[in-house]
């Protein structure tokens, strides 16, 4: 049987240098192909785990493991993890000024590759307008510099270009929606999926406070996580019951009142 | 004017005597226009009065200059201007010049003379004139008066001034009349080879109302295993409603020291703009002054320097306001490893009739190296009342979620440092207006990043 794309098991995480445990023992399966939403309310843990799994050096994984297709995460590098296929589009993204997109994402597909296998100013020139195109971005966007002086929107639509030119097979989304009106709000869900019809094989971990983009983004699964668990798994039909009723019956549940 | 045929081999070095045996003698027997011995006399006579800069002075304090002898270096006499092909010039001006085609003059001295010459013959029509000094002073002594050496140089300066105007070498003056154009940049090149020498070029750009010109000035050498001294001058005048574009690029091999004194004058509304970019030699010391006496006018400083090894590189800048309404606007950016050392000390002084005026300061230093330091230290001087002036300064290293931010799209550590470091100065670099000087700092900071 072929590995999964994402396996975590037991996963507890702290900060570092803090003695505090932010995740407290997470078990969670993406297979290729699957799309899976994570919600919870603030705090509960959700960042954190798509942070870790990227390589944040603010955490550090106390017990457990992160399997990617079969490997451990957890013993490689951030940037190793991003050439095997993992990427984070990130909810604050940094700022880069002075470097360019466009030199910023061809010096990324460059990375791991020999100089006589470095991609070709043509192949590259024509990723990325047709990255773009799918973002229903100007060609102008590309020369600017990394996220410098732009509104939280463009933020949110560079990760998703970059996504589109990196090709990964592990999509970590962190509140992507945030921030977005619903114009744009489509514009980067479309983004998403049409991605997703490129590469059958990625695999989508879209954590959101909010049902609203899911209505965009059709998931296989949703999970709730709430104080460093997860609590509840489902279909999509979980998240219009969150919708709804919003968390408190899922802590009722979960955190009987101690007589 | 130097043009045409081979008359000599550029490598005959024999021993040098000391400039302080030497000087004298020389001035005895120099064959030039008087006016210029009596400067070099009374110069070299001041020169020997001063004291070296001590560390105790505010704008010496972290460069030691106090053990240094000028004096004792092996004097290099100039010769009279010989010439050239362009094959027989050494490798590294070859290669620049292979580099780019569109120039409008080219020069290039080797140690103190002239080797070779060319001014677009056009531009010579209409009166551009791009000669020696020497040769100024003797045909058109006109055009040199109340200019050349006419920089009021402060107390700090004056040494290594009066030193340069002492010794002063080759060096030229580029001269453009009223409103004419000049194209496309003219370049001279400084190339040193003589270990154990001091050397003094002197550059003279003059460009008359509504003139035009972009000059790059490059420094080269070989790695030296005995140091030599390269003690420069520059003076720019921007005439009325002229724009100059004035670069200095340092890219000297170790074993160079250099001292630079910089003195440009704004016309009213010229614009005037200044580039120091310092990569090379082992200690770099630049005083850039900007005089701003044309009402209307604007100065753009800027500059960029990336110590490695045991590089010293310490810049000392003056934006003198003396006219209103007027502008300028100083970005001095650097970065250091290793064991890399800069200094940044930055005045803006604002005279009380320079009303309206609006003057910028900036000096941003990256350090990537545990081992590497950098002092800055920016004033503020201001006499007059109503005037937009800011400074500031920061000494930093590469900020920590950046690095993740680019490392968790691929790239290595050091592709990262490495993007970071062109993105810290692309802001600098972005504002040159030579693509051949872009990219030839580039590549020189790729080498220094180990690339």
């Amino acid at each position: 049987m072929a590995d999964k794309l994402l396996e975590v098991r037991d996963l507890h995480v702290t900060v570092e240098d803090e003695d505090i445990e932010i995740l407290k023992g997470v078990d969670l399966e993406v297979d290729h192909g699957e799309i899976h939403a994570l919600m919870g309310p603030n705090g509960s843990g959700k960042s954190t785990l798509a942070k870790l799994i990227s390589g944040h050096p603010s955490f550090i994984a106390s017990r457990g493991e992160v399997l990617y297709e079969g490997d451990d995460v957890l013993e490689m590098e951030p940037d190793e993890r991003a050439r095997a296929g993992v990427f984070m589009a990130f909810q604050y993204p940094s700022e880069i000024p002075g470097v360019s997109i466009s030199n910023f994402l061809r010096t990324a597909i460059n990375a791991g590759r020999d100089e006589e296998d470095e991609i070709s100013v043509f192949d590259f020139r024509k990723r990325l307008k047709d990255a773009l195109e799918l973002l229903d971005m100007d060609e102008s966007f590309a020369d600017r510099y990394v996220n410098d002086g732009f509104s939280g929107g463009e933020k949110k639509r560079n990760e998703i270009l970059q996504m589109a030119v990196l090709q990964p097979t592990l999509a970590l989304l962190d509140e992507t929606d945030s921030g977005l009106d619903i114009d744009a709000l489509k514009v980067v869900a479309d983004g998403v999926n049409r991605i997703g019809d490129q590469n059958q094989d990625l695999g989508v971990l879209l954590i959101t406070h909010y049902q609203r983009i899911l209505n965009y983004i059709e998931p296989d699964r949703v999970h709730v996580m709430i104080d460093g668990k997860i609590v509840e798994s489902g279909g999509p039909e979980l998240a219009e019951q969150l919708e709804e009723q919003g968390y408190d019956w899922l802590r009722e549940e979960k955190e009987p009142v101690s007589a | 004017m130097a043009d045409g045929t081979t008359t000599a081999e550029l490598d005959a070095p024999g021993d040098l005597v000391s400039v302080a045996d030497r000087l004298d003698g020389w001035l005895e027997e120099l064959d030039e226009p008087e006016t210029l011995v009596e400067g070099r006399r009374e110069a070299w006579e001041r020169y020997r009065e001063l004291p070296m800069p001590q560390t105790a002075s505010e704008e010496w304090r972290y460069t030691d200059v106090e053990d240094l002898r000028p004096e004792d270096f092996g004097f290099v006499e100039p010769e009279a201007a010989r010439s050239v092909e362009i094959e027989d010039l050494p490798a590294t001006v070859q290669e620049v010049l292979a580099g780019e085609q569109d120039r409008s003059g080219v020069a290039v001295q080797v140690d103190a003379g002239e080797v070779y010459r060319r001014l677009d013959p056009e531009l010579e029509e209409q009166g551009v004139v791009f000669a020696p000094i020497v040769e100024v002073a003797r045909e058109r002594p006109e055009l040199l008066e109340d200019r050349l050496f006419s920089s009021e140089v402060t107390d700090a300066e004056e040494k290594f001034w009066t030193l340069h105007r002492a010794i002063f070498s080759g060096g030229y003056l580029l001269y453009v009349p009223e409103n004419v154009r000049v194209p496309e940049p003219v370049h001279a090149f400084r190339y040193l080879e003589r270990e154990d020498a001091i050397v003094g070029s002197h550059t003279l750009v003059v460009a008359e109302r509504g003139a035009e010109v972009t000059c790059v000035e490059e420094f080269l050498s070989p790695d030296l295993e005995e140091t030599s001294l390269s003690v420069g001058g520059v003076e720019v005048f921007a005439g009325e409603n002229a724009t100059v574009r004035y670069i200095s690029l340092q890219r000297y091999g170790r074993g160079v020291e250099h001292y630079s004194v910089q003195h440009a004058t704004t016309g009213k509304d010229s614009h005037l703009s200044g580039f120091n970019v310092a990569l090379g030699s082992d200690r770099h010391r630049a005083d850039v002054t900007s005089h701003v006496e044309g009402p209307g006018s604007e100065s753009e400083m800027l500059a960029l320097w990336f110590g490695d090894g045991d590089q010293h590189i310490d810049h000392h800048t003056l934006q003198y306001h003396k006219a209103p309404h007027a502008y300028s606007d100083l970005l001095y950016k650097g970065a250091l490893t290793d064991r890399g050392r800069s200094v940044f000390r930055g005045v803006i002084r604002v005279a009380q009739e320079a009303q309206l005026t609006d003057a910028y300061q900036t000096n941003r230093n990256l350090l990537l190296s545990e081992d590497s330091h950098a002092n800055a230290l920016p004033n503020l001087e201001i006499e007059a009342d109503d005037v937009r002036c800011s400074h500031g300064a920061t000494v930093g290293q590469v900020d920590e979620s950046q690095l993740f931010y680019l490392k968790s799209r691929g790239l290595t550590p050091l592709q990262a440092e490495r993007l970071l470091v062109f993105g810290f100065f692309e802001e600098v670099l972005g504002r040159v207006p030579v693509e051949g000087v872009r990219s030839r700092v580039r590549s020189a900071i790729e080498r220094k990043l180990g690339f």
